[in-house]
């Protein structure tokens, strides 16, 4: 197989780099660019460990060729904080105990502000429902569902 | 992982030379929500990928002459951001609710939902009901396949090595506002369909005017249930029709034993869910 070049952002910062056409990008994230945050859950798209954004979308690492990641915008867990601001989501999950083995955390903050982008001030069955594809082993959910409540109604104080 | 190649063409033209050239070594692929998976189990091998994913000129929902038309790139999340989808044609947004999980998508596409043929694809009930056609292409011309001819059995379709789907119609009927969709799994999220059921009706003084029903994951693909409308037809809504109904539709259903449900139980339980669907149309 010969390698292919891929030019793309990663949190902000240009990047090129030569990939095997099978080479998945979470495996080039971990691996290549030894971004460790994203991590390897199930690897067949069902447990959300491996969410990243891509063009503020987000979506399985596992289940993303890099090869198809061209021209594009990736914004993984490394790239939420500003220096030694933490993103508010981030906060807010650490403000609420929402971190136990922290396995599950990079792929939730990144659904969890997605969600709050499309919905600003989700309901519990709101955030239940979105957040379906993120499985913690855990937490039991009830410090997560509660963390972005809070960042929420943060994000929501600090607009009016 | 075993070894493949990928190439990224730009235009729908462009993939249909490639389909045409590399016969069934080509496997066309948009969201790889199924078949990065089959080729991590060793089912697919020796492929070449093309992907059509960043092809704008399949991506699309737009009204054409009376009928809703759909691009096969068209993700999950597209459809249940349509205004059109979610006001005109609402049984397919609900089955999309259904559907895997926020994440997934945003990257899975309706055409390839199809194009894989699983007898438990989310998005066939519901097309099914609507009377889908699909637009098939390949580089001599196009042919329309009603989506009920489509599936031939458990991820078989009719495509040719040489043809992709380029379109999804639906014709815009009256009675396509009156649906719903119902999704039996072993958990409330991330389950695949141990049976499903898509229907929508139309009533007029306590009789049935017109209905069509369609299932999946219980049969080697999804299916309408056509004798169980013509008995439903012109029928008086009571108890005794939907009693009758259910022993029509348990008796008419082919499901296999697997791991997530018995032959038996899938039999049951499609009554049941026709109860369900049919009593929250008619209520």
């Amino acid at each position: 197989m010969d390698k292919i070049p891929v030019e793309f952002t990663l949190n902000g910062q240009k990047k090129q780099i030569m990939v095997f056409p099978n080479d998945l990008l979470i495996n080039i994230l971990r691996d290549e660019l030894y971004l460790t945050g994203t991590k390897y859950g199930c690897g067949i798209g069902e447990c959300g460990a491996c969410t990243v954004f891509i063009n503020d979308e987000p979506v399985l690492s596992c289940l993303t060729l890099a090869a198809s990641v061209n021209g594009k915008e990736i914004t993984t867990i490394e790239g939420l904080a500003k220096g030694n601001e933490l993103h508010p989501m981030q906060i807010a999950f650490l403000k609420n105990a929402a971190v136990q083995c922290g396995f599950c955390t990079p792929g939730m903050i990144l659904t969890a502000i997605a969600l709050l982008k499309e919905n600003p001030n989700p309901t519990e069955e709101e955030i239940k429902e979105y957040m379906r594809g993120n499985i913690c082993r855990c937490t039991g959910y009830v410090q997560i569902i509660k963390a972005i409540k809070a960042c929420a109604s943060e994000q929501n104080k600090v607009k009016r | 992982m075993v070894p493949f190649k990928y190439i990224s063409p730009k235009t729908k033209v462009e993939v249909l030379k490639i389909l045409r050239q590399e016969n069934s070594k080509a496997s066309i692929v948009a969201g790889c929500s199924n078949i990065l998976p089959y080729i991590k189990d060793k089912l697919i091998s020796g492929k070449l990928l093309v992907d059509i994913s960043e092809i704008e000129e399949l991506k699309y929902i737009k009204i054409i002459d009376n009928h809703l038309s759909i691009g096969p790139v068209t993700t999950i999340s597209d459809l249940m951001n349509s205004e059109i989808i979610r006001k005109e044609y609402n049984i397919l947004f609900h089955a999309a609710e259904e559907f895997a999980d926020p994440i997934v998508r945003n990257t899975a596409t309706i055409g390839g939902n199809l194009a894989d043929a699983s007898p438990a694809a989310d998005t066939a009930p519901p097309l099914l009901v609507l009377n889908a056609v699909l637009e098939i292409e390949n580089l001599d011309g196009k042919r329309d396949v009603d989506l009920k001819d489509f599936f031939i059995g458990p991820r078989k379709n009719v495509l040719h090595n040489d043809e992709m789907i380029t379109g999804i119609k639906i014709k815009n009927q009256s009675i396509n506002k009156n649906g719903c969709f119902i999704k039996l799994g072993l958990r409330q999220a991330m389950a695949i369909s141990l049976a499903s059921i898509a229907m929508v009706l139309e009533t007029g003084n306590g009789k049935i005017t017109d209905v069509r029903i369609a299932m999946g994951s219980i049969a080697s693909k999804p299916l309408r249930l056509i004798n169980v409308e013509e008995f439903l037809l012109n029928k008086k809504i009571d108890d005794a029709l939907i009693g009758e109904s259910m022993k029509k539709v348990s008796e008419t259903v082919n499901p296999i034993s697997d791991v997530r449900a018995s032959e038996d139980y899938r039999r049951y339980v499609s009554g049941i869910l026709f109860k369900r669907a049919f009593q929250q149309l008619t209520n």
